[in-house]
């Protein structure tokens, strides 16, 4: 019982960079002090308030971390951190001890702690925080906290707080940085951390290795894969460039596409986000907050918007249950209401393309304006393309292309995606407008070939199509003789109010501007399968109206 | 005065005849035999007497210099695992602290009680403890157990002879100012330690750090 594993005696203070005397391994070190103990601890003469110490308070007022999603009470370093600071704050000469007279010399002329990662500075904002009461309530109000009770192992509470001396030992170097445990894999983060659904997700478990192109993703780790690096794949303890939630990079997405370059992860997300027409993810910093509300108020896209890093995985699921790439994010469902986590794709994507302030105005004039995109997909409406439920008629079944039914649910991903053959899915970057996944040209007087819709296309048979089999008899007439492109009569989202089940079936919205009244008119009427009428005028063609 | 310079130089032959047999109390820091206030010219006398010692005082051979009745300020900490043992200054750390805690004149010996030098400057540690090492607690295994950062005094060796820790330093499993310091100077290093803090050996004898 009382027997000391030789794992721990083998390291002692004396073989570390912690030993400054003479001795000392390390770079630091004094010119002819022989005490080791001396630079931190008196046995006589010190500190009357602390336990030893032989060093003074730096006395500072330190810019402390903040961020939205810390629920703890942070203020100015107190405990066994102020210790530590004394030197790693570079204010105060290593050499400066209380009990001594003088400094002790330390060799090659260096005082106060050089520049590099070891002098954290006066602003500890992109450092962990310290000296925070760490309970019971704290860990309820964060919900991704242990209990602190159960922290019975390396990692200490000292009188109730979180201190320096709850990650790092200052007295032995069994793992790197004097850390009381492995970061390997996390594990020391994880002590106290508990992100939800981390267990399964790919940035837990992915053995995923760099290819050696920098920039280097892992440049504050040694490890090799992303599982072993874990929560410092994106996260960094001590002078993080993000300092808010100590990301690397303030740029929120240059956390993700380190590694989502084609250098690390197997698709090249980076790549898409260079084309015209994308989530422009390189557009807004500083906006997206991890609390903000479901339904975004001030227009912004960050890769987290739409993808939650600590859940993240890659389980495929059927429209329109969110995929595991999508798992654990914030969501509007078709209601309006705020959703978490969001159950479908599309709540997803609601919460900036329902009414959300800044977004842009329907790209086409139409006679039925619309501008919230949640609307558009109701499956109340007179018709709709399929996202949130399956359609409303089996009117044009027959021109479906397999494996496409009556019955099928479409992702909102389906036709805004990354175009090309092998491209990542999601809409992350496209050279076609509106980020489509395949081109649909909406310029009047397109001569109809199977490119030019060919995102229509890819669900209706074409062959049907131009040759009026089993679909609208005229369709031949508009699209290939007289070259209108399939948007100038079709909404493709859907219609809601106020049209009708008789004016606005068959996604029936006209383009305005090239299709004008007939006598103050434009009207479509459904009057049973394949059977219909317009009164408008297009092309010079007065409709008054024309039925079929 | 011949006889004082005769004295100086047996003094100074006797010191280079110690040197490799060990050192002794004379000369030290701790002879004061001719310190102004000590009238006797003696060297032991300032604590102990042959006769007529004061029995009353616990742990104190032949004991004969006033004892201190001060009550001190402990240590604390958060990592001190001795809060439990610790007591006010026991054993022989009463007797140092006699001098030591700067309450107690320093020629208050021999029945004297109206002395007026008192030890100053950083041997003065006065009645507050807390900046100095903690004494008077119980060091046993079952401490090192509860604080890894500790040897067990029972098996570790002390590098003082062949002992233990708890058999070379420690007085009735309690440390106490004497587990560090030999107030007698057996060994010649500063500061009376009991063995050479080079590479702060004397603290890692017992700090698993």
């Amino acid at each position: 019982m009382l027997t000391i594993p030789l794992s721990i005696s083998a390291q002692t203070i004396v073989s570390t960079k912690h030993n400054l005397s003479v001795t000392g391994p390390g770079t630091i070190k004094a010119t002819t002090e022989q005490e080791i103990c001396i630079f931190c601890h008196a046995p006589h003469n010190g500190r009357p308030d602390q336990p030893l110490w032989n060093r003074l308070d730096p006395g500072l007022t330190y810019t402390l971390y903040t961020s939205s999603t810390t629920q703890a009470t942070l203020g100015q370093p107190d405990g066994a951190s102020i210790l530590c600071l004394s030197c790693h704050d570079g204010t105060i000469a290593l050499g400066s001890v209380i009990s001594r007279g003088a400094p002790i010399t330390m060799a090659g002329g260096v005082t106060t702690m050089p520049t590099g990662v070891s002098n954290l500075t006066k602003d500890i904002s992109n450092d962990h925080p310290i000296s925070f009461l760490y309970d019971a309530a704290l860990a309820a109000a964060d919900g991704q906290l242990v209990n602190p009770a159960s922290l019975t192992g390396p990692v200490k509470l000292w009188n109730g707080k979180l201190q320096c001396t709850s990650c790092h030992d200052p007295h032995k170097n069994n793992f790197s940085a004097f850390l009381v445990a492995t970061t390997q894999s996390s594990n020391l983060c994880l002590t106290c951390h508990t992100p939800t659904n981390w267990a399964g997700g790919s940035h837990r478990n992915s053995t995923a290795t760099w290819n050696g192109v920098a920039p280097d993703p892992w440049f504050h780790t040694a490890y090799t894969t992303v599982a072993q690096n874990g929560c410092e794949n994106c996260h960094n303890p001590h002078s993080a460039g993000g300092k808010l939630r100590l990301m690397d990079f303030q740029p929120e997405e240059n956390n993700c596409l380190d590694c989502h370059n084609g250098n690390v992860a197997g698709k090249n997300i980076q790549a898409q986000f260079a084309k015209t027409y994308k989530h422009n993810v390189y557009g807004y910093t500083g906006i997206h907050d991890p609390v903000e509300n479901s339904l975004v108020a001030t227009n912004h896209v960050e890769c987290v918007d739409c993808h939650n890093a600590h859940q993240t995985n890659n389980t495929a699921a059927v429209a329109p249950n969110v995929n595991g790439f999508m798992i654990g994010l914030k969501g509007i469902n078709q209601a309006g209401n705020p959703v978490n986590p969001a159950l479908y794709e599309y709540e997803i994507c609601y919460r900036c393309h329902t009414n959300t302030p800044g977004m842009s105005p329907p790209a086409t004039p139409r006679v039925i304006v619309q501008g919230n995109v949640r609307l558009e997909f109701a499956t109340t409406n007179p018709s709709f393309h399929p996202v949130v439920g399956p359609r409303n008629n089996t009117e044009i079944t027959g021109n479906l292309i397999a494996p496409n039914t009556a019955s099928t649910v479409l992702y909102c991903t389906a036709c805004h995606a990354s175009d090309g053959t092998g491209s990542p899915k999601g809409p992350h970057g496209s050279i076609y407008p509106r980020i489509l996944k395949q081109q649909y040209i909406t310029t009047d007087n397109t001569t109809e070939t199977a490119a030019a819709y060919a995102l229509c296309y890819s669900c209706h048979n074409r062959n049907n199509i131009i040759n009026n089999i089993n679909t609208f008899p005229e369709h031949r007439l508009h699209i290939v003789d007289e070259k209108a492109p399939c948007n100038v009569c079709h909404d493709a989202h859907g219609i809601g109010s106020p049209g009708t089940l008789t004016n606005n079936s068959n996604l029936i919205n006209f383009r305005t501007g090239i299709v004008t009244p007939s006598g103050g008119i434009i009207q479509f009427t459904d009057t049973g399968v394949r059977h219909g009428s317009c009164r408008l005028t297009c092309h010079g063609f007065n409709h008054n109206p024309e039925t079929y | 005065m011949k006889i004082t310079k005769l004295l100086t130089a047996l003094t100074s032959l006797l010191l280079l005849a110690n040197v490799g047999l060990g050192q002794t109390i004379v000369g030290s820091s701790h002879d004061f035999s001719t310190q102004s206030w000590n009238t006797t010219g003696e060297i032991c006398i300032c604590c102990h007497t042959p006769h007529n010692a004061n029995i009353s005082v616990p742990d104190a051979p032949l004991w004969n210099h006033q004892l201190t009745i001060a009550t001190f300020q402990l240590y604390t900490s958060p990592t001190f695992n001795g809060a439990s043992t610790i007591t006010q200054p026991s054993g022989s750390s009463k007797l140092c602290l006699s001098c030591h805690d700067g309450t107690v004149a320093l020629e208050n010996f021999s029945q004297t009680t109206n002395g007026t030098h008192y030890i100053s400057g950083v041997n003065n540690l006065g009645n507050d403890l807390r900046n100095d090492h903690p004494i008077s607690f119980v060091y046993d295994a079952a401490l090192a157990a509860a604080d890894p950062g500790l040897w067990n005094p029972t098996t570790h060796p002390s590098g003082i002879g062949s002992g233990t820790i708890t058999n070379t330093m420690l007085f009735n499993n309690k440390m106490e100012c004497a587990s560090c310091h030999d107030v007698h100077n057996s060994t010649g290093i500063a500061h009376l330690l009991l063995k050479t803090n080079a590479a702060s050996a004397l603290c890692l004898t017992c700090h698993n750090k």
